[in-house]
């Protein structure tokens, strides 16, 4: 009993972590641009491919069992790579549509998704066939009187990790005091010596390195990874980020917390629970934006006149 | 000035009902050359016949004032000549039954789009929901002439109401929600739509519902081809004097809604919410207004796809089905009911016409969108201003 709710816990903690990988990626751009870059959970699933690949040119593996340096060696090509198509999908489409209507920018990235997960799929071999995955780490860890599967922890952990160093990023450095300063003002901020179109590009990448972290654990997570994934984690993501308040990261913490909570609770508890438990996710997406329109922890609207 | 001496200059050298009818009768050639073309050149070539049109209109605007003078001095011969052009136009086909199917979807997915128009075109209101709205239109006939044995002609009006309530319920969030998030609202309705008629059993669901009967009307089945003066018309062309008529239906709607005061209401909405408040609009009122107009419309075309294919399934009520409708609002030209149904036609024959891209054929409307929404940002044919009193 008592290691069903450990694993259910941790299943949601992995969930949630890889949501919040995404869900910030959304939370970072908005903030910073008022753009939904709804590809975004597309470009991040780049990542899994990349690594794929990579191992397969790189190390020459196609399977089976693997060191840990290539593997870590995969990861970081992939972050790499995928934070570099980031940038370039700003600078090819979505840098175009700055000053127009939110709709433009809006539909021009679900555009430009449907060209990535095609490019998979046409380019990549054998592109429309779902891949195998390696698994980051295997095995258990003892903790005390816990034995706990490597895989979750790791995935928990460097997450941890990474958000924390990411608030430390925004809050402490110089970047990311410009990256807050082009938020507030992107004007005035160019008046004080800063560079908006760096500090966009920095953010790109930032937000589709973290995407592409997410998506990587969401594959060995899955242990398998198919070219339209990235529609559903974006959409999840994008949600997250959503509920918790655009623009806010802990908002999209906390937003991707509660939905893979829902998720879980759903899954353990309800007989047939796994194929009804986005109606439950997204029911709560309805009820939560109806009770706080501007999420939880975004700030209220006042309209000016 | 300049636009106003060509345009007086214009009108004055051809006759309003030439160029009416050169433009209808142009367009109806390009549309069946290219419904009819069979080899890749010839498509391509179309294709580039079309581009030359668009950039003549970017770079010379009077064009299209001209034309769209000449549309309004004479209406009457233009809309006749357009009605008249549609009922003869499968004679012209050939009983090419293919070509027959893809004017019957494109007729479908016009009706959708107008449909998205007055939330997205008319009072800027997101709506990723036109999918679902559609869906649900459609597997209500559906149920009902499988379970209950209603007719076609009875399935159309009680899937219109339960689509409609749906769109009430949807645009309750609408009053508390704006932008991105009234956004995903509608994202999370259509999502759980979706979910529920794949998982639930009465739904049938990934499998779907088959079966559907064929309506007929007056003795006359629509499974049976039409036989008139010696013509014989495939089954096909029975969906397509249906999907037609109620894409007049829509058009007319939507003339009439934008010439009343509820358009003028949700423009008001469109260019400042706050200030439409101050005079006094009800805004909630005509925002869900607009939900549920837009429900009313998706479920009659969700119906009539519904009987045509006698087969449906979750699969043609996704998330990007309404993102396909939405795109072609937004290429065809937000709040121009000609721009919309354009954007529908060419959206969806784009990529049946490209098979010889086969596997890269979304890839290439993809890619295309894309260079329109950077091209042509306001649409093929933009949003035109109000006009009051007797005037354009």
């Amino acid at each position: 009993m008592e290691s069903l709710i450990l694993q259910h816990l941790l299943n949601w903690l992995v969930l949630g972590s890889i949501y919040a990988l995404v869900a910030l990626g959304f939370s970072l751009l908005f903030g910073l641009l008022n753009v939904i870059h709804f590809s975004h959970g597309d470009v991040s699933m780049i990542a899994p491919f990349v690594a794929l690949g990579s191992l397969q040119a790189i190390f020459g593996i196609t399977g089976g069992a693997m060191g840990v340096l290539p593997i870590l060696a995969a990861l970081a090509i992939a972050i790499l790579v995928t934070g570099l198509i980031g940038i370039g999908a700003d600078k090819l489409v979505i840098s175009r549509f700055r000053r127009s209507p939110a709709m433009m920018a809006l539909v021009a990235t679900v555009a430009l998704g449907t060209v990535i997960r095609e490019l998979i799929r046409g380019f990549y071999p054998q592109g429309s066939n779902p891949k195998a995955f390696p698994a980051i780490a295997q095995g258990f860890l003892e903790i005390g009187p816990l034995r706990l599967p490597a895989q979750p922890v790791l995935i928990v952990g460097t997450t941890v990790l990474v958000v924390a160093l990411m608030y430390g990023l925004m809050q402490k450095t110089p970047i990311g005091t410009r990256i807050r300063a082009v938020a507030e003002d992107a004007a005035t901020a160019r008046l004080m010596g800063i560079t908006p179109s760096r500090i966009f590009a920095f953010t790109f990448f930032l937000a589709s390195a973290a995407g592409a972290l997410g998506a990587l654990f969401f594959a060995s997570h899955a242990g398998v990874v198919r070219f339209d994934f990235g529609v559903q984690l974006g959409l999840i993501g994008f949600s997250a980020a959503v509920i918790g308040g655009l623009g806010s990261m802990t908002g999209a913490i906390l937003g991707a917390l509660a939905i893979a909570g829902i998720e879980s609770i759903v899954q353990a508890n309800i007989a047939d629970g796994a194929s009804y438990r986005l109606v439950f996710a997204f029911l709560l997406v309805i009820l939560m934006l109806c009770l706080r329109p501007s999420g939880l922890l975004g700030k209220p609207v006042f309209e000016k006149v | 000035m300049s636009t106003t001496l060509t345009n007086i200059h214009s009108r004055t050298t051809l006759p309003a009902s030439l160029i009416v009818a050169a433009t209808e009768i142009g367009g109806a050639i390009l549309l069946g050359a290219f419904l009819l073309a069979e080899s890749t050149p010839l498509v391509v070539a179309l294709l580039a016949v079309m581009g030359a049109l668009f950039a003549a209109m970017q770079y010379r605007p009077q064009i299209e004032e001209v034309i769209v003078a000449a549309f309004h001095d004479a209406r009457g011969l233009a809309t006749a000549l357009a009605v008249a052009i549609v009922l003869i136009y499968p004679f012209f086909l050939g009983g090419n039954t293919y070509a027959l199917h893809l004017l019957i979807v494109s007729l479908l997915y016009s009706v959708l789009a107008l449909a998205l128009n007055f939330q997205l075109g008319s009072a800027n209101i997101p709506n990723f929901a036109t999918g679902a709205t559609y869906g649900i239109g459609a597997y209500t006939s559906a149920l009902l002439a499988i379970h209950l044995g209603w007719s076609f002609w009875a399935t159309l009006p009680a899937a219109a109401i339960v689509a409609t309530v749906f769109g009430f319920l949807l645009g309750i969030p609408s009053m508390r929600t704006r932008d991105s998030y009234l956004a995903l609202v509608t994202i999370a309705f259509g999502i759980v739509i979706h979910q529920m008629l794949n998982n639930l059993s009465w739904t049938g669901g990934p499998n779907g519902l088959v079966g559907i009967p064929a309506p007929s009307l007056l003795g006359h089945s629509f499974m049976r081809p039409i036989e008139l003066f010696g013509f014989r018309l495939p089954s096909q062309a029975n969906f397509y004097y249906l999907s037609a008529a109620l894409l007049g239906l829509a058009i007319l709607s939507a003339k009439r809604l934008h010439e009343s005061r509820v358009g003028l209401a949700w423009n008001a909405i469109r260019a400042d919410e706050l200030a439409a408040k101050c005079q006094g609009i009800n805004v909630v009122w005509y925002k869900i207004l607009a939900f549920g107009v837009d429900a009313f419309l998706a479920a009659f075309a969700g119906t009539i796809y519904a009987f045509y294919i006698s087969y449906i399934s979750p699969d043609n009520f996704t998330f990007l089905v309404s993102v396909t409708i939405m795109t072609m609002v937004i290429v065809g030209g937000m709040d121009n009911t000609l721009g919309v149904i354009l954007g529908a036609f060419l959206l969806t024959m784009l990529p049946e016409k490209l098979r010889v891209f086969s596997d890269y054929r979304l890839l290439f409307v993809s890619v295309v969108v894309i260079l329109f929404l950077i091209l042509r940002p306001k649409g093929l044919f933009p949003q035109r201003q109000r006009h009051y009193g007797g005037q354009r």
